[in-house]
């Protein structure tokens, strides 16, 4: 049906004939995709920051592991070539940062008190361009030297547990290829990120320390951040055909398999959430177009009459839902464009229902979160409207193309 | 001026018989309809209520099926037509006019006659042709008006327009002076009858209208769903309305 014949002119003015009842019925799918608009405007948004602060908070986008780790979790395996591979991801195309590191799961101990940790032993001159826990909080003392034997930095609840403060010395066991390792290590710095339950968990060393006092030499990952996430699967390939030996790419969510399927989760669950709103709203418009289908069923009869087919009847009535449709997908981005606007520009404090901005995972999140805005929300209005509303009238469009013209009109 | 009827048939009836189910009761509409339509004829069929004439005439409209006998409309048996080539019939071949008007409210008188060529896949000078037509009928002022604009008598006449607009052989029309004062009944059927003497359009009413009765050629009379009579009249009158 072409814009400007008579066959349109009819379709749209139909709407015409119970204005009050189109307002309804555009306002109705307006007010349903404007809320999806906001979900899928929140969901993306928070899905894209709560990936930064994965990728920031430790685990960057991607990592270089041995090949067994995803397997085994076991810290004290070593990447073939480390330096090298660090010096081939920083000029791979992409990449914004990255860095190395080697952890060990150890014991801290001062006087009567001593508490297990995970040490992360790492270059400091590089750590603070890939983890936010580093940048982002408040110190006490000074961060770690490139050059700096014997230092930690341990967090500031993990030095309230025990007991100690700038330039005390800690007693440090961490355990070695085939032996159990001891060290002195004096406190040069007190990390004070916000969040108590990660400031328990930091302890930090240079790299150089941790070979001294375990005897394993190398590195046990290397963890880079990236321009854009969603260039992830684009990256890695890249430096899967650069890997020496053993070394793995892997991304964050092999890294985190519990937070990836949790973010995955929580969106389909905004998408069965929104996925219902849409459908009861379809509902409501299946309702209104089967009674202004009914209310014309000798109008149909007519139409029958003067030899319109049922292809066509069905088309006017789809018509006059497209039409609905576009009004609803207007009234979707007028409200739940500019609440998305909203929140992309002032977004929500997350520190006004949790206090600890702390993430699942010790992940640091921003205490702010941003929806998305963008021309995108055009086309999912229209899409998610006009689908719903041309959907919903396929049942009605269906029942007027079925009308019995001899029995409509003898029972006008 | 006399119309010539010829000897084409277009309409050939041969006990045709309609039930109508409802539940488990049957009723019986039309028990064996035996008539013949010549081109050009100008006829009335008429009876008291329940007599069966709007289901003859919708049978012959193709706007439903027969239960038994056969309907031959324009050479083709409807009863052996599927419900689509029922349409593309009724669309070429036949126009209708109903007792209540039945135009369309959203659309002008000239949209209404328009829709039907449209329908038909005109696409050359659509408005103007149904602008034509309506000034053939003398309906030009009332192109631009919608239903709701125009008097009972307007809106009729525009509903011939319209189902003329198309050039059908036969036009069926329902009643169609029931809702009409004497006067705009007399030009309704003025102007069907001009167009049957002048553009050869066979006309079939039902009514039970002795206006139009008088002003048909041949009155049919069903009684109980059977011709109780078929009169054609000898000397043609102007129906004197």
């Amino acid at each position: 049906m072409k814009f400007g014949t008579v066959l349109f002119k009819y379709a749209s003015r139909s709407l015409t004939r119970h204005t009050r009842r189109t307002a309804i019925s555009m306002t109705g799918v307006g007010v349903g995709c404007a809320m999806a608009l906001i979900a899928l405007s929140w969901m993306n948004g928070a899905f894209e920051m709560q990936v930064r602060a994965v990728a920031e908070s430790g685990s960057g986008h991607l990592m270089i592991v041995h090949r067994d780790w995803p397997a085994m979790r076991e810290n004290t395996l070593r990447l073939t070539d480390w330096e090298e591979t660090l010096a081939a991801i920083r000029t791979t195309p992409g990449v914004r940062a990255c860095t190395a590191r080697a952890r060990a799961n150890g014991l801290l101990a001062f006087g009567n008190r001593s508490s297990g940790v995970q040490v992360m032993a790492l270059l400091p001159e590089h750590e603070s361009e890939v983890n936010r826990v580093v940048s982002r909080s408040r110190i006490e003392g000074r961060y770690l030297n490139e050059e700096d034997p014997g230092a930690v930095v341990i967090g500031k609840g993990l030095a309230k547990r025990l007991n100690v403060e700038l330039d005390d010395d800690l007693y440090v066991t961490l355990p070695g290829t085939d032996d159990i390792h001891s060290a002195m290590l004096r406190i040069v710095g007190v990390l004070d990120t916000g969040s108590q339950d990660l400031d328990l968990t930091i302890c930090h060393m240079t790299l150089a320390n941790l070979e001294s006092i375990t005897g394993i030499p190398g590195a046990g990952e290397i963890t880079m951040l990236l321009k854009d996430h969603n260039d992830i699967n684009t990256v890695k390939e890249r430096l899967e055909t650069k890997m020496p030996g053993n070394n793995l790419v892997i991304t964050w969510k092999t890294v985190l398999p519990a937070l990836a399927s949790g973010m995955q989760g929580d969106k389909a669950l905004m998408r069965l959430l929104t996925a219902i709103v849409i459908t009861v709203v379809a509902l409501g418009i299946m309702s209104a177009q089967l009674t202004a289908v009914l209310e014309r069923r000798a109008e149909f009869a007519i139409l029958s009459a003067l030899g319109m087919k049922s292809g066509q009847i069905t088309r006017i009535i789809l018509v006059e839902s497209l039409i609905i449709g576009l009004g609803g997908a207007l009234i979707a981005l007028l409200v739940g464009g500019s609440a998305a606007w909203y929140l992309a520009s002032t977004g929500i404090n997350l520190l006004y229902f949790n206090a600890d901005a702390l993430g699942p995972s010790n992940i640091l999140l921003d205490p702010r979160i941003y929806g998305s805005f963008g021309p995108w929300l055009i086309g999912y209005a229209a899409a998610i409207s006009i689908t719903a509303t041309v959907a919903a009238s396929l049942y009605p469009a269906w029942k007027a193309a079925q009308i019995d013209p001899a029995d409509a009109l003898r029972t006008q | 001026m006399a119309v010539t009827i010829t000897d084409e048939t277009l309409v050939h009836a041969k006990d045709v018989t309609k039930v109508y189910q409802t539940g488990e009761v049957e009723t019986y509409a039309l028990r064996g309809i035996d008539m013949e339509v010549k081109a050009g004829d100008f006829m009335a069929i008429v009876g008291p209520s329940g007599s069966g004439k709007t289901t003859l005439l919708n049978l012959i409209g193709a706007l439903d099926a027969v239960t038994g006998g056969s309907l031959e409309v324009l050479g083709k048996d409807i009863s052996k037509m599927s419900r689509r080539q029922r349409a593309d019939l009724r669309l070429h071949a036949l126009g209708f006019v109903f007792q209540a008007y039945n135009l369309f409210p959203v659309l002008t008188a000239q949209e209404n006659v328009e829709f039907v060529l449209e329908l038909q896949g005109v696409n050359n000078n659509r408005s103007g042709r149904a602008r034509e037509v309506l000034d053939r009928l003398g309906l030009l002022e009332y192109a631009n008006r919608r239903p709701t604009q125009m008097s009972g008598g307007q809106q009729q006449r525009v509903a011939v327009a319209r189902a003329v607009a198309s050039q059908p052989r036969l036009v069926l029309a329902d009643e169609p002076t029931a809702n009409l004062d004497g006067e705009n009944a007399r030009i309704l059927l003025d102007m069907m009858r001009d167009l049957n003497e002048n553009q050869g359009t066979t006309f079939i009413f039902s009514t039970h209208d002795p206006r139009v009765v008088a002003y048909a050629r041949r009155v049919v009379t069903l009684v109980d769903g059977k011709v109780a009579k078929d009169v054609v009249k000898e000397n043609d009158t102007d129906g004197g309305v």
